[in-house]
């Protein structure tokens, strides 16, 4: 009992004022979290137009996308289909996620009508070390990928970043950035992929 | 009584005003100085940052001097964290609601901004020995001090690295940009000549 008495004399401040800070920062995550979702989507759209430049609307697929990760977990994805001004589709797009150097990087990845090549992706969000992992937002990384197949890329240390093909050079100094950039797109975009085509999205001309 | 109240305006203009140049924590007592290298490549971002350190540490002083006669000695350090960490990550939240662009320049410096020394530090020498007036002036002079430090290293990188102050060219047309001013170097470079600058003035000064 008096071992109790104790604890609660030393730490009570320490309980009061955690319960005390939680409540505030979960008030302030209550006020601001749907102006941050709605950055979050305008930006989204800004990049993907960036990405599909013909697109002047995104519609999402009805049916969700489950996509295997490593270690079994599964994830939904949603999936949008970018029609242009006649209403005829010019690409596909869809956020992905994973985890990066320091945190979870966000991509958002746009491929073309047939899923054959990848338009390219953007960084929607990430914390990576600014000046070396973080410069997976910059255009010499970022153009490796426009035009790539949309199939298994791989990271190669040394090579032609002019090149455009499945091998992607890596950033010098942030590879952990660049395997999980690549490791991201790999994951989804093929078993996206897979999807589509059984849904029959895309092949036979259509798409 | 008229002594008394000088007094203590005497040590309310202290409060403020030693944070400013002669407890400067940047060109002075060297602490903190993570944000001073990192997010001084252009003033707005050193602004913003500047602004948030400020809250920040007006905020946990205040709270600190309050809570002061109820820290138990081996509890302070983790009171002092869990205190900073709470409206640092209420400052982040704003900034990724109203500041996006802000927030993303930043990246993870504002939730770094939980382990400044800086903030501890006032914590630990002011507030939680002084009452709310004094802790908060003392905040309003020191994160004033910072801000400024930042700004001024962040002013000549900018002009010297872009030709720009604030985002407006002020340069002529003929000016060569130094990009290593954008660099990492270029934060060493120029911090470690204007505390070179300044050490030379204030012997002078003192001699």
């Amino acid at each position: 009992m008096s071992k109790i008495k104790h604890f609660i004399e030393q730490s009570w401040l320490l309980i009061a004022a955690s319960f005390c800070f939680g409540l505030l920062i979960a008030v302030t995550d209550a006020a601001l979290s749907p102006k941050i979702r709605e950055n979050k989507a305008t930006k989204l759209n800004q990049l993907t137009v960036f990405l599909l430049p013909e697109a002047k609307r995104f519609v999402e697929l009805d049916a969700e996308i489950e996509v295997k990760l490593a270690g079994g977990k599964k994830e939904r994805v949603k999936v949008y289909k970018a029609l242009s001004d006649a209403n005829e589709c010019v690409g596909w797009s869809f956020n992905v996620s994973g985890q990066g150097f320091a945190d979870k990087i966000e991509l958002v990845v746009a491929v073309d009508k047939g899923f054959e090549k990848i338009a390219g992706f953007n960084v929607l969000t990430s914390n990576e070390t600014p000046g070396f992992g973080d410069q997976i937002k910059s255009s010499n990384f970022r153009d490796q990928f426009v035009g790539a197949p949309a199939e298994k890329l791989t990271l190669v240390r040394t090579g032609d970043n002019r090149k455009i093909d499945s091998e992607i050079v890596s950033i010098t100094g942030a590879t952990v950035s660049s395997e999980a950039v690549v490791g991201i797109i790999n994951t989804f975009l093929i078993q996206i992929k897979d999807h589509i085509q059984q849904k029959g999205l895309i092949g036979n001309g259509k798409g | 009584m008229a002594k008394d109240s000088e007094g203590k305006a005497g040590l309310y203009r202290r409060a403020l005003l030693a944070g400013l140049w002669r407890e400067n924590p940047t060109f002075r007592l060297l602490i903190g100085m993570c944000p001073p290298l990192a997010v001084t490549t252009a003033v707005k971002p050193a602004l913003t940052m500047g602004i948030s350190v400020i809250f920040v540490l007006v905020c946990s002083n205040l709270v600190t001097s309050l809570m002061r006669n109820l820290l138990k000695p081996h509890l302070r350090i983790i009171m002092f964290t869990l205190n900073i960490a709470t409206f640092v990550t209420i400052c982040d939240l704003y900034l990724r609601a109203y500041l996006p662009d802000m927030s993303e320049i930043l990246g993870a410096y504002v939730p770094l901004i939980i382990v400044n020394c800086i903030i501890i530090f006032r914590a630990e020498v002011c507030a939680s020995k002084c009452g709310p007036i004094v802790s908060i002036l003392d905040a309003i002079g020191t994160g004033s001090g910072f801000t400024m430090a930042l700004c001024i290293l962040a002013g000549i990188r900018e002009i010297l690295a872009k030709g720009q102050f604030f985002g407006i060219q002020i340069m002529p047309g003929g000016f060569v940009p130094w990009l290593a001013m954008q660099m990492p170097v270029g934060a060493f470079v120029t911090l470690g000549l204007l505390l070179g600058l300044i050490s030379a003035v204030t012997r002078k000064k003192e001699a």
